[in-house]
């Protein structure tokens, strides 16, 4: 077993640093660099920027030596725990993402619960009541918001909601709360500006759930134990609840890990359209920009969290399933 | 407006709007439409009732005229009683700047609630205080007026330019601003080579650098080696020189001319020790002095340093609020004696994308809000007035064309093609065949005005009114003779014209980029459509912005198409006219290289007139303002005439000219000027607006 | 005695399904729309003229003077200069007919027959500046048109996609299942590399390195190709976990033991009892390519005018303007809807078929 975990360690490692490598390159990749990009914005915004200026700059950020280089002094830095500075933000990288970390994670977190409070239950009851006008139903709108690309479906309920409910338009505070300090009454506010993010992010995840739950359960209950259980008499739900609701749930497992690098980087295109101080569209702006050390990280960060993602959930695989556990002893 | 050319079929199933032939022929289309529809005659022009008079408020220069007693903001008059501040009459410099309110003397306090985009939207803060500038101009945008300079004197051979400054100005911090501030910028920090390596273009003159020195605490003076006339205007405009500390220091530019001394000695090594100063280096997390002391003098990221604007930084751009608070050493009153500004706080909320800003001011969350709405919202934004509680105004700009199609004069990748693009025909053809009015009704709601690259009348350096017209009406069949003529004959099945090099059908590629002010791609899509009359096939090429300008930077691009915002005062922002400025050179970067470094680099223009075009432009700094005005109009009339960048349609609010404001803001006037040099809407004087309830 | 083949058992489990059949039908008829995208349209895509622009949709009436007479009504329009939204009155006493299977504008049926056939068309008149069944866009171009044609590339393009990734991830699916041991390892590690890249950033990377003189359909295909490099891990995994499990089942023994090669034992016998499982998923992944392909055109990173997608067509619409005065800009999400949901019923049905225990 140690061995094992030693052995996964240190390909994760190995995997960590292709994926910044490989991070690099691709951001790289776009002809042109942040000055670029900040002559660009200066311009279309009406302003203006003079050569000398551009290039002294490049200078200053050492924008002008060769890819490796920088990625050499980026390496430099992060294993030192600092992250350079962004850009666009005159920050610490750190200090830019760890701004918005946390509120993602809330937003994602919000999302997954949402998704896993109401896929569960339909899946359930998708299965013991198949076929029903319920169970057609729910399945259908689980569609919608699989089929309904979010982007469309977060502006239109974003203008219904100022149209019809004269409710705040995007973000995640209303404006009195934006920059004041923690209180309860700002939590409070939180809590009301989550719904319509969670429900629009959720709502995608919520079909697959769904279908995969059912079909789980109903794979389940054609099983002979459970018809033993009902002959003997046990109540219906606790027939359900107890053993096959826990098996189906299995598979959930391995996806787990999968949630991580979600949970931190959040939707992108729904956080963009709906003006989320998330992780996602601070992503996005980094990599129009070419913000090297911003991007950079964020991209790093969410490698990162695929590895102990992946990891986890195999662990928790073979935790929980102990045939994988004996076969991977081949 | 000229007439459309007609189809059969169109006129019998799809009659024209009457707009364009007299008269509203038809009825009902709205309550209000007919009680505006006027008896017969001409009917107004469209958005005429939004766009108001030009009005603002005036400086009042006679001293006998100011005010001698003073009041204060109550938040203000709380801080002197608690003995936080001193009383309002030593905060205010002896030299005031008092200006006339435009509707009336206002009443302290209140939020002004906007919306930016992000850290790399500064304009938007910097040009509401803008009064940080050493000289600025009025509301017309046609007269200099003092700023932080309360006089100033140009010498008879241009060579000179003298500023007076305020006895007893302080800053934002009470510590006194003096000469001594212009004297430590230019010799700690515009001569160090550390922090600027090469001269800045405004302040040279034909090639040679300019000099600062001080005469006396409140007299500075600005040397050339040869006469420099147009330098007032730079110092009035919003260039390096004149800009204002605000705008001319952010992400590490270094110019304003001016800088809080006092404030900033503390992170230079000449005044401070070594140690010292590594020590903050590595506390800020920077690399190096220099970075820290950029860091340290932008207004945007620094609460701390002090400043001469009506407001200055509470909560930092970088952040989701970017807020302002007043200045309580600010140098301006009304003519009743109250320290400006009116409004207590500026508070700007971030917004990630435009369609949530433009929601937002829809919905009446922002309280004045000029920037980034867009003309295509109009009619939304006149639904949902009395929701929102605000009133939308139009100010047209003073541009020619807000979709230029910028030629590139030094193409080189593909013979052919760059063959037809040096030809003044070819060009001509190509602009005759754009039906500009089609362009206006779709993407300026009618409310453009189609015609070519040169300026509003009204400005002093337009050539004159038929010049818009000149090779920009729609002429189809003239065009398609042109093209016959020089050399273009030869069609293929579809009707478009072939190269004469044998390789096919010649293809035209217009560059354009996303998420401009105005939407330049699927203006190429309908220009692509009308250049199927003409037998031209265009290829419209959409990229990012950035990537828009690495190919244009690269010499990639064929034509592009973007704004010639700021030609309206030519050779403050000369570069979306000729290519003189190798940062932003869409007409030939290695042209504006040339000129640039005075022929050492780049490439001189071949095309005769274009060289002529760009010597006038070099020509006209050493002379006087009328002479000015008139090589102006020579160098517009060669680029209508060559056609070196064709424009479409213009003079139109889409740039920072659809204004949306609260009904309970005051001092707002009906109509403001909307020009680069003018800082919209700073040329309004923003602190004197005010909530009258 | 008659044996049932393995495809006529998944068949008759399939029939039986009756949601699955229904979604079949419709990805049927929506592939159908890709080959007849001429004969469905009626007017140029591209023909753009500001005074028809954002004209909402027209009513078909169908009866006149009590006989079967489908007509139109001629349409005046301007710009209303209280609220400047342009605005349209139908006029009663010029009726337009429509024909079916009337003449309109020729090409080339499936791409060799030349005719002029069109489901819809105007006699003696240009349909595009009379017949405007789903509105026109902001420059004046019929709606129903270029949706049609928008239907024809999306659906083209993504199936293309979905191709690559199948081929790659069944290539290497398999070589890293049957053979097990290092090349297992390797290739899992790469291909938990190949996920934890953001597609963002490599969308953003790639289409700016393309160079520039490529049409803009060609920059997507080779943008699309590249992704489904990256789609096919997903397929990869699925593979390599069945051929595990089949590896071990008793006819694979069984046929090496009665000699057949290994390619001999791949493809005949192991490839056919997990097809339908690739099919099945190779069906449900066609809606990721539409999700995708219009995710990116929103961005800016995928197909862009003057290209013609659901994408594009639903990037124009994403805006307040079109939500509150020409919301018929936003039917182009209809289509991709229903796709998205007939693949997924359908795909749903292949998979119950293919392994219903």
């Amino acid at each position: 077993m140690l061995a094992y975990l030693i052995r996964r360690l240190i390909l994760a490692i190995l995997t960590v640093w292709a994926i910044s490598v490989l991070a690099f390159v691709i951001i790289q990749l776009p002809p042109g660099d942040y000055i670029t990009s900040y002559i660009a914005q200066m311009s279309a915004s009406g302003s203006f920027v003079t050569e000398q200026e551009a290039d002294a700059l490049r200078e200053q950020y050492g924008l002008n030596k060769p890819v490796w280089v920088q990625y050499l002094r980026w390496m430099k830095l992060v294993l030192r725990g600092n992250f350079g500075i962004a850009l666009e933000w005159q920050r610490p990288v750190a200090e830019v993402i760890g701004d918005r970390l946390w509120l993602t994670m809330v937003v994602s977190v919000a999302a997954v619960l949402l998704t896993w409070g109401l896929a569960l239950p339909i899946g359930i009851y998708s299965a013991v009541r198949q076929y029903s006008v319920g169970d057609y139903l729910a399945t259908f709108i689980g569609f919608i918001g699989l089929a309904v690309p979010s982007f469309l479906l977060a502006l239109v309920l974003m203008y219904a909601g100022f149209k019809l409910f004269n409710a705040n338009i995007g973000g995640l505070f209303s404006d009195q709360f934006v920059e004041a300090p923690w209180s309860l009454a700002k939590a409070w506010d939180l809590a009301k500006h989550l719904p319509l993010p969670a429900l629009i992010l959720g709502l995608a995840g919520t079909a697959q759930l769904i279908r995969i739950m059912r079909a789980n359960l109903l794979d389940e209950l054609r099983k002979p134990y459970v018809i033993t259980a009902r002959a003997r008499g046990l109540p219906e739900s606790r027939v359900i609840l107890k053993y096959p609701v826990r098996v189906a749930l299995n598979p959930f497992a391995s996806t787990i890990g999968y949630l991580l690098p979600y949970v931190v980087s959040g939707s992108i295109i729904v956080s963009l359209v709906l003006s989320l101080p998330t992780v996602g569209p601070l992503l996005l702006r980094a990599l129009v920009a070419q913000d090297m050390f911003l991007a950079g990280t964020i991209v790093l960060l969410l490698g990162v969290m695929t590895v102990i993602g992946t990891f986890l959930s195999d662990l928790l695989l073979m935790w929980i399933d102990p045939r994988i556990r004996t076969e991977g002893k081949r | 407006m000229s007439r459309h050319r007609k189809r059969v079929s169109r006129r019998e199933f799809l009659r024209d709007a009457a707009l364009a032939t007299g008269g509203l022929t038809w009825a009902a289309l709205s309550v209000d439409a007919l009680a505006q529809a006027p008896a017969g005659g001409a009917p107004p022009k469209l958005g005429a009732q939004l766009i108001g008079k030009l009005e603002g408020p005036e400086l009042v220069l006679d001293p006998a005229k100011w005010p001698k007693k003073f009041s204060e903001a109550p938040m203000l008059a709380e801080l002197v009683k608690a003995g936080k501040l001193p009383p309002v009459e030593k905060r205010l410099p002896e030299d005031l700047l008092v200006i006339k309110p435009l509707q009336g003397i206002g009443r302290y306090g209140g939020t002004w609630r906007r919306g930016f985009t992000g850290p790399g939207d500064v304009e938007n803060g910097n040009r509401i205080v803008s009064t940080d500038k050493i000289l600025f101009w009025d509301y017309t945008g046609t007269k200099v007026m003092p700023c932080i300079a309360k006089d100033w004197k140009v010498s008879d051979d241009g060579r000179s330019v003298t500023i007076h400054l305020r006895k007893g100005h302080k800053w934002s911090d009470g510590h006194p601003f003096t000469a001594d501030d212009f004297v430590f910028w230019y010799q700690d920090i515009y001569s160090n080579k550390d922090i600027q390596p090469v001269p800045h273009p405004d302040f040279m003159i034909g090639g040679k650098p300019g000099a600062l020195r001080k005469v006396d605490a409140t007299t500075v003076v600005f040397e050339f080696p040869d006469p420099n006339y147009l330098f007032l205007d730079i110092l009035a405009g919003s260039t390096g020189m004149g800009g204002g500390m605000a705008s001319q220091t952010w992400l590490g530019r270094t110019m304003g001319a001016y800088m809080p001394a006092h404030y900033l000695k503390q992170f230079h090594p000449k005044y401070t020790s070594k140690d010292e100063l590594d020590k903050k280096v590595k506390e800020a997390g920077v690399d190096g002095w220099v970075s820290l002391i950029k860091q340290r003098w932008e207004w945007r990221l620094n609460p701390d340093l002090p400043v001469l604007g009506p407001w200055k930084t509470v909560s930092p751009n970088n952040t989701p609020t970017w807020a302002l608070e007043r200045n309580p050493y600010f140098y301006e009153v009304d003519t009743a004696g109250n320290q400006l500004p009116y409004l207590d706080r500026i508070s700007m909320g971030l917004a990630e994308n435009l369609e949530v800003l433009n929601l937002r001011a829809i919905a009446g969350q922002y309280d004045l809000q000029e920037r980034h709405t867009s003309m295509a919202k109009i009619p939304v934004f006149l639904e949902n007035r009395d929701k929102g509680n605000y009133e939308l105004y139009l100010d047209p700009a003073l541009n020619g064309s807000d979709a230029t199609l910028q030629i590139n004069h030094a193409y080189e990748a593909d013979p052919e093609v760059a063959k037809w693009l040096h030809n003044r025909d070819f060009r001509r053809a190509l602009s005759m065949g754009i039906e500009r009015d089609q362009l206006n009704e779709t993407f300026w709601l009618g409310i453009g005005v189609p015609g070519s690259v040169a300026p509003s009348e009204t400005v002093p350096y337009s050539p004159g009114p038929e010049w818009r017209k000149k090779w920009s009406s729609y002429d189809p069949a003239q065009s398609n003779q042109l093209l016959d003529k020089i050399g273009l004959p030869k069609k293929d099945g579809e009707g478009y014209r072939l190269r004469t090099d044998g390789k096919g059908r010649l293809r035209i590629e217009l560059q354009t980029s996303a998420g401009a002010f105005v939407p330049h791609t699927q203006i190429a899509e309908m220009i692509k459509e009308q250049w199927k009359k003409i037998g031209i096939q265009a290829d419209p090429k959409e990229t990012e912005r950035s990537l828009f300008f690495t190919r244009v930077a690269g010499n990639e691009h064929q034509i592009a198409l973007w704004a010639n915002d700021g030609s309206e005062v030519l050779y403050l922002f000369p570069r979306h006219a000729l290519p003189v400025d190798p940062a932003e050179a869409l007409m030939g970067h290695p042209l504006a290289r040339w000129y640039a470094s005075n022929g050492a680099q780049g490439k001189k223009p071949t095309d005769p007139q274009l060289l002529k075009a760009m010597e006038l432009m070099r020509s006209a700094g050493g002379k006087k303002t009328e002479e000015r005005y008139k090589i102006a109009q020579e160098i517009f009339k060669i680029i209508v005439d060559e056609q070196l960048s064709i424009g479409t349609v213009g003079q139109s609010p889409a740039t920072m000219g659809v204004r949306v404001v609260s009904r309970k803001l005051g001092n707002i006037p009906s109509r403001e000027i909307n020009a680069q040099h003018c800082r919209t809407p700073c040329s309004s004087h923003p602190e004197t607006f005010y909530y009258k309830a | 005695m008659s044996v049932a083949s393995q495809w006529q058992l998944m068949w008759w489990r399939f029939r039986r399904h009756r949601v699955a059949m229904a979604g079949t039908a419709v990805v049927v008829a929506f592939y159908a729309v890709v080959v007849l995208a001429d004969f469905l349209a009626y007017a140029s895509p591209t023909a753009s003229e500001a005074q028809r622009s954002l004209l909402p949709p027209q009513a078909i009436h169908w009866l006149a003077d009590g006989r079967f007479r489908p007509h139109v009504y001629a349409l005046q329009g301007a710009r209303d200069p209280v609220s400047l939204k342009r605005v349209y009155r139908p006029d009663p006493t010029r009726k337009i007919p429509v024909t079916l299977f009337g003449r309109g504008f020729s090409y080339r049926l499936l791409g060799l027959i030349p005719t002029d056939r069109h489901l819809f068309a105007v006699d003696a008149v240009r349909a595009e500046d009379t017949l405007f069944l789903l509105g026109t866009d902001e420059q004046g171009r019929d709606l129903w048109s270029r949706l049609v044609y928008a239907t024809q590339t999306s659906l083209t393009i993504g199936l293309c996609g979905v191709a690559m990734s199948l081929v790659l991830g069944v290539l290497l699916g398999g070589i890293s299942g049957f053979y097990g041991g290092a090349v297992d390892t390797v290739i899992q590690r790469i291909i938990e590399i190949f996920r934890s890249i953001p597609t963002i950033p490599l969308w953003m990377g790639l289409a700016a390195a393309l160079p520039n003189d490529w049409s803009v359909l060609r920059v997507y295909f080779a943008i699309t190709v590249i992704i489904s490099l990256i789609g096919w891990t997903e397929l990869a995994r699925v593979v390599r976990g069945r051929f595990l499990s089949l590896r071990e089942e008793e006819f694979v023994m069984a046929a090496e033991l009665a000699g057949c090669s290994r390619t001999r034992i791949i493809l005949s016998h192991l490839v056919p009892s997990f097809l339908s499982h690739i099919i099945a998923a190779t069906t449900l992944a066609i809606p990721a390519m539409v999700i995708s392909e219009t995710s990116l055109s929103f961005l800016g990173l995928g197909l862009r005018p003057p290209a013609i997608s659901w994408g594009v067509l639903l990037q124009q619409a994403q805006n307040v303007q079109a939500l509150a005065i020409s919301p018929w800009l936003l039917i182009p999400a209809v289509p991709v809807i229903v796709v998205i949901i007939a693949c997924n019923f359908m795909g749903d049905g292949l998979r119950d078929a293919a392994d219903p225990y």
